[in-house]
């Protein structure tokens, strides 16, 4: 007990000591190993955390080039008019398709996807449950570098004949699998499913790993409840990979072999494309829809439950209060997990999906909203009554919660099988999942960034240049997205390069040019993050072992922690979150400050 | 230490298959870190374990498709009509099932500490497996020696007698080395034949007629596809393997396009389901080659074990497929 | 006790900095009430509906909308006032230390389940009536999705799809008005979805099915078909039109259409779907 307590105090109160011992002149093969074909978890998520931001901008341009074509369709496109699109700077109506396809697909598989279960669950779980690193740190290894090709895979496929894929990043076939009913679904399309099975591949080798690591590698005293909720949400976000990704790899394979060997898994008999009748045929285009949600509406809560789990520890953290309701909190988020099984049908109540099935998949669609309120309620729980200090990463992670219900309530509609009747395919759509993915997601992955980044820099990031972007990020994403909701109670399609020619929508243009100028801004603020960022990672004040005084282990190890984490045994005594325990003089008690008089004497009591 | 500390035993840290070779490196900035006890198992066998319900699910997409395509088809070809032999089958599982004894006697004696006994049964488990898959190539070569292939382009299986029935059957007919053929079993006396095969160059010349010459011919392609592969009957279900010798079967060079109604379908699922249970099969025997290569004493029993455990769901993929494909 | 103020890294927060954040905040529900107010002024809102099944969607996402509406701006709301309330710079003393409370999970877990279990049961009515209590009665017209363009096909006099008095159009639908009106639905390529969004109807036409559609259009006028299901670089301009008129009208376009259908093509088509015309063409 006593080596405890001595170890734990020192390092809780070391401050100042995270700069990397000084380095000699080493030769390559050293370079290469430290950085570059690392095996150390956190040289990996910050190599993950580079790739991702790097691709989060070509992403954001994109997304920039579709709002151009949305609000002034024709029209001489800057920049990227000269180096894509043909007929002299305008764009073509199928690079339109192209393009949103493909932002969808990076932002998807090599921004949100990768940037919270790569670059935040390689970095924290070691560190976060008190492990030196993971469990299998080739095999960790091997998960980031199975990116490359399939970086590789879909940058390529801009160049190659025909373009990128276009039938949308949910490939439906018959579009997708028959290379005469489009041009992307040429070689572009074929680059676009093994780019999709080796992101598979990498997300794969990385759960496995993450769930072993948590299972096998925790503390002493760290005991599934005392862990972190943002590890919980890695855990069963990483279960859910397990479970859901190998089903559209095989889905993807089969559509891959539509595709080059002329199987007819996805094609039915008799199809006429161009005029010339196809040969093979017999196949559902309806099972791979089927598939592909099978996978992608699990997906989804891929891509939010690591946000809600960050978020829920940068709250407690800036409220100086135990999270509310820990319990429930885990629970909701295997609920939500399990539940996400079962409700892939709302994506197809009118793709031809037998109508019956379309209500189960409703009711349970209904229900899914229930483990995110009471999400969303303890989040509030949590707030109340706290003492709130306004840091970015506060501002960010509260944000998360505020546009999360926006974007969860708008789900309601769609699962309100009659109203998506209408609203289905329609702007309403998109309104809902950028405010679940970029104003949910991407938020609370800079609510991560500014709050962990001392931990990954060993310096803090600006603090007034950081509300300066969220301030405008937060107006301009709102000013973008909001209105999306009414242009979808109109009924304005999705993914048409020009819908004014139709007399139900000729009169949005103005409403659609507001959106763009508001996109554009909020893609311009980031340079003020990507500065900061930048510049923070050498100039920032130093950080020291814990600057926001939080409880969770990370941070009794250095900023930045060396190779092998801590430099003493960590054991756990209490949960993540104990803040203002009343009769405690310090306002923050860590998971490794051993038991105080009154909890030892308790504890002893107990023992008999 | 703290109590819950010191019991904690500190055994499976460096036993995960060399996956932490990178520490020695740059040495430790810490102590070697003591965990909590979670599961009762290494990490090599729960991430095996881990890995495998991937698989599991893996296969039940596959299973699952197949599943609704065929019960969504409106016709699904019986397993003589495309050639899958159940006898041929039966003895695949059983070879496979053999495997999955050796592999644990294998086990059983390098836990044992017998190492020449262990590398005895892992050469077994190992010669088991590729005798699983040269039946598998058979079979995959019978297939193809009747023109079924998943592929379209090659593949001679067609839906209906319809007019690209037609235009195929006449394209084959006009291909260089099979006019040879046929001039060299047109010239060829009839005692150099048997019975049958007098007969079936009789129906061969009429359907080429028909072919040939459509306009002054009744043109029925449906007859023609019944000469070519007849569609099996209950009458004819004794005859060869269930179905009446068609033109295919008495000349197997001829690889005419034939009718199967279903059989596009079919074919694509079945080299699906057992092509990507082959390639589980093959990486399970590269493993096993693998292993050969070491000693196999106490010490790798584990990773002996992880192999079997693998090899153990490759078994029973197979037999969820076995009674899928050839017997319903 | 400690009340941390150099935690995050500036000395000294005002009590100015906590009311501008959690104003922005409380601008969430202010604005966005105020966005979904406006639109409707400005003509942004759900389009004329003009079919008899529309109301119940209409009314459904009223519904919808009123009860979001009240969750969103309750939660909001709150958020402000605890963003507010419990600033640091302001608050005195410590933080509430409490680590949940057992009666309020259960509370607010309950009370929302009833609330969709409400929901979920309430609108399957609706759902049943527009697209699993089809009208029996034979398809009044046949439509088939092609790259880029709807291909309908009326029975003719004889009211029989698939003989030869079939009448053979592209992109112009006739709809009789009150009358219940039944599209037999189906693809020839790729997936389309037929959208008409004054009728409130919207059904994927994916091929190798035929899915039956129906609705009852009880206003005259001519609105815009659209393609809402991505089906290659023509998507945007699958346009079609569908115009609702008396039954007499109907019959005196149906016989104009017929006649010109003759005089053009004096051949009828033959063939006994869609697929097969195409391929004769
Ligand atoms: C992170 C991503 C994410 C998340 C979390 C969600 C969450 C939800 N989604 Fe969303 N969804 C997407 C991403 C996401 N979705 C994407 C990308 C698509 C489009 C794919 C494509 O077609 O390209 C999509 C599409 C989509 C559809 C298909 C629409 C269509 O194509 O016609 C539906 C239909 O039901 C749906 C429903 C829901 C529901 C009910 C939730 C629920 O989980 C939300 C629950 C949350 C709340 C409800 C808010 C908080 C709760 C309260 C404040 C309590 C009180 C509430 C009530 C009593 C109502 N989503
Ligand atoms: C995570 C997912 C995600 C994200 C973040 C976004 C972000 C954005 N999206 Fe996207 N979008 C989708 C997922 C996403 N989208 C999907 C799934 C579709 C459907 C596609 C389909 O139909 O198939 C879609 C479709 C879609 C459409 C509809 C197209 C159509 O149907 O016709 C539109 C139109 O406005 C749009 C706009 C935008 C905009 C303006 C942003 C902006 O928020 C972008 C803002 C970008 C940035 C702010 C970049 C920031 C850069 C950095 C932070 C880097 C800093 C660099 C360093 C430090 C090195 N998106
Ligand atoms: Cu047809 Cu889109
Ligand atoms: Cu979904």
């Amino acid at each position: 007990m006593s080596t405890a307590t001595a170890s734990t105090t020192l390092s809780t109160d070391r401050v100042g000591q995270s700069l990397p011992p000084a380095r000699k002149a080493r030769p390559v093969a050293e370079f290469l190993s430290t950085y570059v074909f690392s095996k150390d978890h956190k040289v990996i998520g910050l190599q993950f955390l580079f790739s991702t931001l790097l691709w989060f901008l070509v992403g954001g341009l994109l997304a920039l080039a579709v709002r151009w074509q949305v609000a002034w369709p024709w029209s001489d496109v800057p920049v990227l008019g000269k180096l894509f699109a043909q007929q002299g700077g305008q764009m073509a109506p199928e690079f339109y398709t192209m393009l949103f396809t493909m932002h969808a697909t990076v932002m998807i598989f090599l921004v949100i996807i990768p940037i919270l279960a790569g670059a935040f669950g390689n970095f924290l779980i070691p560190l976060m449950i008190g492990a030196d690193d993971m469990a299998f740190p080739t095999l960790n290894m091997l998960s980031y570098w199975f990116m490359w090709p399939a970086f590789f895979a879909f940058g390529a496929s801009f160049f190659v004949e025909g373009g990128a894929a276009s039938s949308g990043w949910t490939s439906y076939p018959p579009l997708s699998t028959n290379v005469a009913s489009s041009p992307g679904a040429g070689m572009g399309q074929t680059l676009w499913l093994v780019g999709l099975t080796l992101v598979g591949v990498s997300s794969m080798l990385g759960s496995v790993n993450y769930m072993t690591t948590i299972i096998l590698m925790r503390a002493p005293g760290m005991t599934m409840f005392r862990l972190p909720m943002t590890i919980w949400a890695m855990f069963i976000t990483a279960i859910l990979q397990a479970f859901a990704l190998p089903v559209l790899t095989a889905a993807g394979f089969m559509q891959l072999t539509d595709r080059t060997l002329g199987t007819g898994f996805f094609s039915p008999e008799g199809n006429i494309v161009n005029n010339a009748m196809q040969a093979t045929g017999g196949g559902q285009p309806l099972l791979w829809q089927h598939l592909f949600w099978f996978y992608s509406h699990p997906a989804v809560y891929i891509m939010i439950l690591p946000a809600m789990g960050m978020v829920s520890d940068i709250m407690t953290t800036f409220a100086r209060k135990p999270l509310f309701g820990y319990r429930p909190m885990v629970y909701s988020i295997a609920g939500i997990a399990g539940l996400g099984f079962i409700v892939w049908g709302h994506h197809m109540f009118i793709s031809g999906m037998n109508p019956a099935l379309g209500i189960t998949f409703m009711v349970s669609t209904m229900m899914i909203a229930l483990p995110s309120a009471v999400k969303t309620f303890n989040w509030l729980g949590t707030i109340w009554g706290g003492r709130i200090q306004f840091t970015t990463a506060m501002l960010f992670a509260l944000s998360f919660v505020s546009m999360f219900i926006i974007g969860g309530l708008s789900g309601i509609f769609m699962a309100a099988t009659p109203v998506d009747i209408f609203i289905h395919d329609t702007y309403f759509i998109v309104a809902h999942f950028h405010y679940v993915l970029f104003a949910g997601t991407a938020m609370g992955v800079w609510a991560g960034i500014y709050y962990w980044f001392p931990k990954m820099f060993g310096r803090t990031m600006n603090e007034f240049w950081g509300k300066v972007h969220f301030f405008l990020t937060f107006i301009f994403l709102n000013g973008t997205f909001f209105t999306m909701h009414i242009l979808g109670a109109v009924g304005f399609p999705r993914r048409l390069a020009d819908a004014y020619h139709y007399e139900t929508f000729h009169h949005l243009q103005p409403l659609n040019a507001f959106m763009t100028y508001c996109a554009i801004g909020m893609v311009a603020t980031q340079i003020i993050f990507a500065i900061n960022f930048f510049w923070s990672m050498f100039n920032g004040p130093i950080a020291g072992r814990n600057p926001w005084n939080a409880n969770t282990l990370e941070w009794t190890a250095p900023s930045p922690p060396g190779h092998g984490n801590f430099d003493f045994q960590p054991v756990v005594y209490r949960g993540p979150y104990e803040y203002s325990v009343p009769g405690v003089e310090k306002d923050h008690l860590m998971q490794t400050d051993p038991p105080n008089a009154a909890e030892a004497a308790a504890a002893a009591a107990a023992h008999g | 230490m703290n109590a819950t500390a010191s019991a904690i035993p500190h055994d499976d840290h460096h036993d995960h298959g060399g996956a932490h070779d990178s520490h020695g490196d740059h040495g430790h900035h810490g102590p070697v870190l003591q965990y909590q006890p979670g599961l009762p198992l290494t990490r090599g066998k729960l991430i095996m374990w881990l890995f495998l319900s991937t698989e599991i699910m893996f296969f039940a997409a596959l299973l699952g498709s197949y599943v609704v395509l065929r019960f969504g088809a409106p016709v699904w070809p019986k397993p003589h009509h495309v050639h899958l032999s159940e006898p041929i089958g039966a003895f695949n599982t059983f070879v496979l099932i053999c495997s999955s004894v050796t592999i644990v006697l294998a086990l059983e004696a390098a836990k044992a500490n017998k190492q020449s006994l262990a590398k005895l049964w892992m050469v077994l488990t190992l010669v088991l497996g590729v005798l699983f898959l040269g039946v598998k190539g058979y079979e995959y070569s019978a297939k193809f020696s009747h023109g079924i292939y998943p592929w379209s382009p090659r593949s001679r299986v067609f839906e209906k007698p319809d007019l690209y029935y037609g235009s195929a059957v006449r394209a084959r007919l006009g291909e260089p080395e099979i006019i040879d053929r046929l001039k060299a079993l047109d010239e060829t006396a009839e005692t150099e034949l048997s019975a049958e095969q007098v007969s079936a160059r009789r129906r061969l010349q009429q359907v080429r007629q028909m072919v040939v010459s459509p306009d002054q011919q009744p043109f029925d392609l449906a007859v023609i596809a019944d000469q070519v592969m007849p569609l099996p009957t209950e009458a004819a279900a004794g005859e060869h393997g269930g179905h009446a010798m068609g033109l295919n079967d008495i000349f197997p060079w001829l690889k005419l396009p034939a009718v199967i109604p279903g059989g596009t379908m079919w074919a694509s699922t079945y080299f699906l389901l057992t092509g990507f249970h082959a390639i589980h099969v093959l990486v399970g025997l590269i493993v096993f080659a693998i292993l050969l290569m070491y000693r196999l004493g106490p010490k790798r029993a584990g990773m002996i074990e992880n192999a079997g455990l693998y090899w153990h769901f490759v078994d029973l993929v197979w037999i969820f497929l076995f009674p899928l494909l050839y017997l319903f | 006790m400690a009340n941390d103020n150099s935690s995050d890294g500036s000395p000294k927060r005002s009590r100015l900095m906590g009311i501008f954040w959690s104003l922005l905040f409380l601008a969430v529900p202010v604005l966005g009430v105020a966005v979904f107010i406006v639109a409707p002024w400005y003509d942004i809102w759900l389009p004329k509906d003009v079919s008899e099944h529309g109301k119940a969607i209409d009314g459904l996402f009223m519904f919808i909308l009123a009860l979001t509406g009240v969750v969103f701006i309750a939660t909001e709301v709150l958020l402000f006032w605890f963003l507010w309330k419990y600033d640091a710079a302001s608050a005195t003393g410590p933080a509430k230390y409490i680590h949940g409370s057992h009666a309020v999970e259960v509370i607010w877990t309950i009370i929302p389940a009833a609330t969709l279990l409400f929901l979920a049961i309430y609108q399957m009515n609706t759902w049943a009536d527009v697209k699993m209590r089809r009208p029996a009665m034979a398809a009044s017209v046949e439509v088939v999705g092609r790259q880029f363009e709807w291909r309908l096909r009326y029975p003719g006099r004889d009211g029989t799809l698939g003989t030869p008095d079939d009448l053979f159009l592209v992109n112009d639908l006739h709809v009789p008005a009150d009358e219940d009106f039944l599209v037999q639905l189906k693809s020839m390529d790729v997936l389309h979805s037929f959208f008409i969004p004054n009728l409130r109807i919207k059904q994927d036409a994916v091929p190798g099915m035929k899915i039956p559609v129906w609705f009852k259009a009880t206003e005259n006028g001519e609105y815009d078909i659209v393609c809402a299901e991505l089906c290659g670089w023509g998507h945007y301009k699958m346009k079609g039109r569908v115009t609702v008129e008396s039954r007499a009208d109907f019959e005196r376009w149906l016989e104009k259409m017929y006649a010109q259908q003759e005089a053009t093509q004096p051949e009828p088509l033959s063939g006994s779907d869609g697929a097969a015309v195409a391929l004769t063409q």
